[in-house]
């Protein structure tokens, strides 16, 4: 594992780390609310919370890390990172950070998706809807709840825009990219973000 | 006389032409070897270069398009596990609120009954809805919207289900689905707590099927991809899936490609079996890195030996590239990557370089055959003339070449045979001219000996030419009469057995040819040496007239009979042997006879003289003292009877004089007592004797003596000596003046100056002045007889005496003695 890898996770594991401290902070005063009639937060605020997090972590690896490493010189982002002995592109940070969080086991799950994927389209019919609203108006997020077989969840997505040029030239010249006339600051797919409902 | 030749060819018949082959092969040789070198070089790093990139380029797209072929059927199997009736279904399953404790009860029951393949079982689980679905996932045609599954992935496939979220068999395509799958690894893998990721399981042998297997396992997401509902399961027999792809990719002999992972387990190869494992760490290790490309590796992997020295140099090449979207599945299941690799036989690979070289070794071999060949036959060309033409030299060295060299060559070995034929022509026109002139010479010299011998046998006086060893070597007609002896006789016998000599005169003759015949010290005979002992034998040349003034005892003669022999050394050069000694023998007893009557002559002469002199001398103061006498007897007067008287005295004084100088010279031969004398002593007793009478009153003596040696002389004679220049002095001076006297040692020499300040001698007189009886003094003052008795005296003793003279200014009269201990050799003679 080459010490690029471990920074990575590193960093993962950091925002993992606050992640599950916000949920179990939320999780321990809905508890603590049901026991001792502690008021409910809102799975909307979470969403917020998350996604405030989420986002802060990607941006602050985008911007001081993989634009840092590659101004100086030192390596590079690349889809396939592995191989090429490079840093995750900021999306598979998002993604791998968000793998890793629900493999903990603690419910939450956040990831990205776009109506012009290169991996990650969406599932559901709700998430299509959120990304076409989006695209509309990019201001709120698109939330509701979904349903699972029996069991409902609160879905939240975030629109998710082109920050830096590396966003619009990665997806502007990917083989598997369907769109390719991004720009700076354009909406290219939201982040989405799914609580559990406990019923 | 053959010995030379056969050296010379020896030596030469394996010199040149060995060398001019050894060249030849030599210049064929290295540059073929440095082409096979070269040849191999490059042919070897071509063939490397080119099938190492080949290779690399075959690995990278068999990979990708075996990466192709598991990608798409993840991407098929992905849309299996998104069929929202297989979700419905099983989020179903998932939402049952079954205690644990009934389900684990009934699922065992249902193992157990899987496990015995009952019937309703098995139709349960596989003729249900689901399985009906997934039957016709498998066969594919039946949906018109999917593509048409690949007859050979679908042969491939040995099971296909699904399970729930417990690893429980929910529904599958036939019978060989196992049921519990809870601790199956690639159930946990897939299934991810719920999360799900893809799955693909390393190649094993799977008993049930009794092949190597992988398996692919997905995870069957909720409707809203929120977690795991499920696990599709499907199981591949590995070599009948990934042959196709890989197994057609064949070229050469042996080169082919196969699939490995990472561990070194091979998942499919046309050569070796499937599963098993190379058994080179390092080659692994070389083989299975990110980047697609070559190396070449210590083994191939494939047991294979390398019968040519060129592959086991090289090694195997081996091209390989990793399956890049497969390895990502496979690494986060397994942790390993699965990568081609593709190789051929490096005997194979190399055979190129290998004909190359045994085709270039075999020109080799023919070339240098060739070229030895063409070498020995280029270099018997070259070395044949040559061998004449040493042949030739041989011939004109020893003068018999008599025919002209014949090379036809063409070349400067033509012109060098020429150039030899015209020498050697030149050569015996050179000789030819020689012989005659030898011939001629000989002729010449033989003349001029016959000459020779007839003009010294003409001679009538006797010559005789000695060899060492005073052995006569020839002697004239002359010679052998006054010897007696007749024809060839005398030649070749000793000088001395031939001279009838005294014993005298024989030691004397064979001193001198001594000491004309022995060398000097140590073979060296300097100038000085030479010339005392030529004085001391008094070698000169024979026709050089003999002076009549020189002294009797100089003369050099032997009495042979009745004849008298005046004899003289001489010395003819001779060549080699040293000089020759010649005695040529001059008969003189006429001459001897001759000369001593005028010795005799002469004496009388001089005796007549003397007499006359003496009787002129005496007669004077005679004739005198008569006159006196007398006058005397008549003479009453007593005054001047003294003073006739005195005058008496003075004439007897004067004859007594005369007759002192006479017998001064008379005796200067006679045998007196010599001893050491100091000079500075008699020339004091010289002063006094001198008389110093009244007359002599008015000369100033001055002396100035140094310290001198003493000389071994008769005291009297060299007193007489400085009396007779000291009174000759106070003549001249007329009892007036100035006499000097000093003595002084200057350059080795005693130095004795008497001067007087008297008239002087005329020049005329000055080579008169030791002639007897000269005078230059009045009738009765001087016999003429002083200086010559005094410059006897001196000569007798090594000295000289010399006058010097101007009018007017007084003589000089200059003794000289030699230092008798100085013994500078110039000094003496000087």
């Amino acid at each position: 594992m080459s010490i690029h890898t471990q920074r990575n996770l590193t960093l993962w594991s950091g925002l993992v780390g606050a992640c599950l401290l916000i949920v179990g902070l939320w999780t321990l005063s809905y508890g603590e609310r049901s026991k001792d009639e502690v008021p409910l937060i809102h799975p909307q605020r979470v969403a917020d919370y998350v996604h405030a997090v989420v986002e802060a972590d990607r941006t602050i690896y985008t911007t001081h890390v993989v634009e840092r490493m590659q101004e100086k010189g030192i390596t590079f982002a690349a889809e396939h990172w592995e191989q090429r002995n490079a840093l995750p592109l900021p999306a598979q940070f998002l993604k791998y950070s968000g793998r890793l969080a629900a493999e903990n086991g603690s419910g939450i799950r956040y990831g990205l998706i776009s109506l012009w994927p290169i991996r990650n389209g969406p599932a559901t019919e709700f998430e299509r809807e959120a990304l076409e609203e989006l695209l509309k108006s990019s201001t709120k997020p698109y939330a509701g709840i979904v349903k699972s077989g029996k069991r409902r969840f609160y879905q939240a997505v975030y629109a998710d825009r082109a920050v830096s040029k590396a966003c619009v030239s990665c997806h502007n010249t990917h083989l598997l990219s369907p769109k390719r006339d991004f720009k700076l600051n354009d909406v290219m797919g939201g982040i989405v973000i799914t609580i559990p409902l406990e019923e | 006389m053959e010995s030379p030749r056969t050296t010379v060819s020896k030596k030469s018949r394996w010199g040149l032409k060995g060398k001019l082959i050894i060249s030849m092969l030599l210049v064929g040789v290295v540059p073929l070897v440095v082409g096979l070198v070269m040849a191999f070089y490059v042919g070897y790093e071509e063939i490397r270069m080119v099938s190492g990139t080949n290779f690399a380029a075959i690995a990278t797209e068999t990979a990708r398009k075996l990466d192709l072929v598991l990608t798409e059927e993840v991407s098929r199997t992905r849309r299996i596990t998104r069929d929202p009736r297989i979700i419905k279904t099983l989020e179903v399953r998932r939402d049952q609120a079954t205690p644990d404790e009934d389900r684990l009860a009934l699922e065992a029951k249902m193992a157990k009954g899987w496990a015995k393949r009952e019937p309703e079982l098995v139709k349960a689980l596989t003729q249900n809805d689901l399985g009906d679905l997934l039957r016709r996932y498998y066969t594919g045609p039946t949906t018109e919207s999917e593509q048409q599954v690949p007859v050979v992935t679908r042969s491939a496939k040995r099971a296909l289900f699904i399970t729930d979220i417990h690893g429980t068999l929910v529904a599958s395509i036939n019978a060989d689905a196992s049921f519990a799958n809870a601790q199956e690894e690639w159930f946990q893998g897939a299934f991810n707590r719920g999360v799900g990721q893809a799955y693909i399981t390393d190649v094993a042998f799977d008993e049930r099927f009794k092949v190597f297997t992988f398996s692919l396992s997905l995870p069957i997401m909720d409707s809203i991809r929120y977690q795991a509902v499920g696990v599709l399961h499907q199981v591949y027999d590995a070599k009948e899936f990934l042959a196709p792809s890989v197994h057609p990719i064949r070229f050469g002999k042996t080169g082919h490609v196969m699939l490995i992972d990472t561990a070194g387990t091979v998942i499919t190869c046309p050569i070796l079996p499937t599963g098993v494992r190379l058994a080179d760490p390092r080659l692994i290790e070389l083989v299975t890195p990110p980047q697609p490309g070559w190396v070449a590796a210590p083994s191939s992997g494939h047991g294979d030996q390398s019968d040519s020295l060129i592959a086991s140099i090289a090694g195997a090449i081996i091209g390989y590239a990793r399956l890049p979207e497969t390895s990502r599945i496979t690494q986060s299941s397994t942790n390993r990557a699965w990568h081609t690799f593709v190789w051929e036989s490096s005997d194979e690979l190399f055979a190129p370089v290998e004909h190359l070289l045994s085709w270039i070794s075999v020109f080799g071999f023919v070339a240098i055959g060739l070229l030895v060949t063409l070498g020995y036959m280029a270099a018997g060309r070259i070395v044949t003339p040559i061998r004449r033409l040493q042949e030739a030299a041989l011939l004109i060295g020893r003068g018999e070449l008599k025919e002209r060299i014949q090379i036809k060559t063409g070349d400067e070995i033509e012109d060098l045979a020429e150039e030899i034929n015209r020498m050697n022509a030149q050569l015996e026109v050179a000789f030819a001219g020689l012989t005659d002139q030898v011939a001629q010479k000989t002729e010449e010299v033989q003349y001029l000996q016959q000459v020779t011998d007839q003009i010294l046998d003409s001679m009538v006086t006797p010559i005789v030419l000695l060899g060492p060893e005073a052995r006569v070597e020839y002697i004239n007609r002359a010679a052998k009469e006054a010897f007696c002896l007749e024809g060839q006789e005398g030649e070749g016998n000793n000088l001395f057995d031939l001279l009838p000599l005294d014993d005298m005169s024989q030691t004397r003759l064979e001193v001198e040819l001594d000491a004309l015949t022995a060398p000097g010290g140590n073979g060296k005979r300097d100038l000085a040496d030479e010339e005392s002992s030529r004085d001391k034998v008094n070698l000169r040349d024979p026709l050089k007239p003999q002076l009549a003034s020189e002294p009797s005892q100089a003369r050099k003669e032997v009495q042979i009979g009745p004849c008298i022999y005046n004899y003289e050394w001489f010395e003819i050069s001779a060549r080699g042997s040293g000089p020759r000694i010649g005695l040529i023998l001059r008969n003189v007893t006429d001459e001897s006879r001759r000369q001593d009557q005028l010795i005799q002559a002469e004496k009388l002469g001089s005796m007549g003289v003397l007499a006359a002199g003496i009787g002129h001398e005496l007669n004077n103061p005679l004739f005198g003292i008569l006159g006196l006498g007398e006058a005397i007897q008549d003479e009453t007067d007593l005054g001047k009877i003294k003073a006739y008287a005195k005058d008496i005295v003075g004439h007897g004084n004067r004859m007594a004089g005369t007759i002192r100088d006479f017998t001064g010279m008379a005796r200067s031969n006679a045998k007196e007592r010599s001893s050491k004398v100091d000079i500075n002593d008699q020339l004091d007793q010289a002063l006094r004797l001198v008389p110093h009478d009244g007359e002599n009153e008015a000369v100033q003596v001055e002396t100035s003596y140094q310290p001198l040696q003493s000389i071994t002389a008769v005291p009297e004679e060299l007193r007489q000596v400085f009396v007779n220049v000291i009174a000759n002095a106070m003549q001249a001076m007329k009892r007036r003046g100035k006499l000097t006297i000093s003595t002084q040692i200057q350059d080795g020499i005693m130095e004795i100056r008497v001067h007087d300040t008297g008239p002087g001698i005329p020049k005329a007189f000055l080579s008169k002045v030791f002639d007897p009886f000269f005078t230059t003094k009045g009738q009765g003052e001087g016999s003429g007889l002083g200086l010559t008795v005094a410059n006897r005296i001196v000569t007798k003793y090594g000295g000289r005496m010399q006058l010097s003279s101007e009018e007017g200014q007084g003589t000089t009269c200059l003794i000289t003695f030699p230092l008798p201990d100085y013994t500078h050799t110039g000094e003496r003679n000087s």
